[in-house]
């Protein structure tokens, strides 16, 4: 059974589809990322499991109680199982770090203050800040911030946390510190966290699985090596190979090798010695996911034909995934 | 100089200003709120009842203060016996014409508080009231407390109109030494006195409401 399952959710805006028929499942203990560009709907979709959003169509399921639809609110008991992190923080200014956390408890009815405060502090400690408890938030860093609020999110142990681009307004260093700590979450909580980003970076350092949004949709969903591996559509290769689009090559065509965590050979060299092809590399990455290193290497396809049959035939035998690219197929 | 009597149109306004302004609050408070919560941003907006309430806000904020005394007499005399002659007579006057305004103020501090923080407290699963008074009421409050000094400040204003019913105060003071002596008024002393004392007023509502926001806000301490 899975923890969550969103079944064809429909969101409009005046009129303006915000989620089409979108429909994923997350199983429990997964850091389920949620990729798109802005405007693509992935915020809308998690403030719909969280009941900030009332959806038009399709419906929420939770450890497969129906969580919420059209007609159905969530309750707030299950309210308080989802907990949610924002991109803006929204510490409450003018009460201070403990007071803070404790206000998910208030709002839970906790009458007794030192059970709160007892919960609180111990909250405040598992994110490392049990000496800030006194501070206000205003003096805090931008780090410091989400760590609080996750200490907040923490206080009702819930069982899902959302993050809506929890890290995008924090410095790349403090971005690594947070997503550390939510997978710390993870694994030792078992936590379920759903984590919406338009940053790849943050979605490749945490997530087991990942879904792609582009224009209301869903383009494409599954692990998160086998959607970055091999993308299959245009706007899940775009925002994948986002930042290496080369435009002055694309004359030219290209072969793309796929590593997928299972070779530790010198593919590359090999080739240059085993077949005598002397190959240029275009563009090449690779990346570390779960101790396995997976990626793509593009090289320029030979021009001579006997050349060409004779490195596919290599790559074949060694059991190298390719691809032939036109121009180099990143754009 | 009497300064007894100086002591008397003191307390009178400082009595009429006072108790109207706390009436006001009681009244314009939860109008306040539940104009913003009726409202567009508001936590169930309701665009029949926003608008009902905004206008009979507006239209009691757009009659001027004399009228209202005038229309209320009836009202006035019905609870205190008498409408005029006395400073408590203004009382209820004075609160028609400020409720109105301060359901306003309290309206305009709410609108400052940040969404998102409303947004947080509704993902865990927060009533509307657990809202109200822990988030809204709670990081409004600076600007709420301003707003009681400015409300209270315009109150003060509006008691100029005691003196039309005879109901006292420092302004009412002041017209009488006009009165008194129209052609060198200005070279009593006493109506410099008044003046004085009206800025002293005003200025300590004024410094005490500053005081009291900044004191209470959390926002630029750090600990």
């Amino acid at each position: 059974m899975p923890e969550l399952e969103i079944v064809k959710l429909t969101k409009s805006f005046g009129g303006k589809k915000i989620l089409d028929e979108v429909s994923l499942s997350v199983e429990k203990g997964d850091i389920f990322g949620v990729l798109g560009l802005s405007g693509a709907g992935k915020s809308t979709l998690v403030r719909c499991i969280n009941g900030l959003e009332i959806p038009d169509g399709g419906s929420i399921y939770y450890q497969g109680e129906l969580l919420c639809d059209n007609k159905t609110r969530i309750s707030s008991a299950k309210r308080r199982k989802i907990a949610m992190i924002f991109q803006q923080f929204n510490l409450l200014e003018q009460r201070n770090v403990l007071g803070n956390v404790e206000l998910a408890l208030e709002i839970a009815k906790v009458k007794d203050k030192k059970i709160r405060r007892e919960k609180a502090l111990s909250c405040l400690r598992r994110v490392g800040l049990e000496e800030k408890a006194e501070a206000y938030p205003s003096s805090l860093s931008g780090g410091q911030k989400q760590r609080v609020a996750i200490a907040r999110a923490l206080a009702l142990e819930p069982e899902v946390i959302l993050s809506d681009e929890a890290t995008s307004a924090l410095d790349p260093e403090t971005t690594q510190s947070i997503l550390s700590l939510l997978k710390e979450l993870n694994r030792d909580l078992g936590i379920t966290i759903i984590m919406i980003s338009h940053q790849l970076g943050v979605i490749e350092s945490v997530c087991n699985k990942v879904a792609i949004l582009d224009q209301a949709k869903l383009v494409e969903s599954g692990d998160l090596s086998d959607v970055f591996l091999s993308p299959k559509t245009d706007i899940a290769r775009s925002l994948i190979y986002a930042d290496h689009v080369t435009t002055d090559l694309n004359e030219h065509h290209f072969i793309r090798l796929l590593f997928d965590g299972n070779t530790d050979e010198p593919i590359i060299a090999n080739i240059v010695q085993d077949c005598s092809i002397l190959v240029s590399i275009v563009y090449a990455s690779t990346k570390v996911i779960d101790g396995k290193v997976y990626g793509q290497t593009v090289i320029k396809r030979p021009k001579d034909l006997k050349e060409r049959e004779k490195l596919k035939k290599y790559l074949k035998l060694h059991n190298v995934e390719f691809e032939e690219v036109k121009s180099n197929g990143l754009e | 100089m009497d300064w007894n009597e100086f002591g008397i149109a003191v307390a009178e306004t400082a009595g009429m200003t006072l108790i109207s302004a706390a009436l006001a609050y009681l009244v314009g408070l939860p109008l306040g709120i539940l104009l913003y919560n009726t409202g567009k941003k508001g936590l169930r907006p309701n665009r029949v009842i926003n608008l009902i309430l905004g206008t009979i806000v507006n239209v009691l904020r757009s009659i001027p203060c004399l009228i209202l005394i005038i229309v209320l007499i009836p009202l006035t005399r019905g609870v205190f016996g008498r409408a005029t002659g006395d400073w408590y007579t203004m009382i209820i006057p004075l609160f028609f014409a400020s409720f109105a305004y301060v359901a306003r103020v309290v309206e305009t501090s709410l609108n400052e508080v940040d969404q998102g923080v409303v947004e947080a407290a509704k993902s865990m699963g927060a009533s509307s009231l657990q809202i109200i008074l822990k988030v809204l009421l709670k990081e409004a409050r600076p600007s709420l407390l301003l707003g009681v000094a400015l409300s209270t400040i315009s109150i003060l204003g509006y008691t100029a109109f005691a003196y039309d019913f005879g109901a006292g105060g420092l302004i009412a003071k002041a017209y009488s030494v006009y009165h008194s002596s129209p052609m060198n008024y200005l070279s009593k002393p006493d109506i410099w006195v008044i003046l004085l004392l009206i800025v002293a007023v005003v200025q300590v509502i004024q410094e005490l409401g500053l005081f009291l926001a900044k004191r209470t806000d959390k926002r630029r301490i750090a600990k």
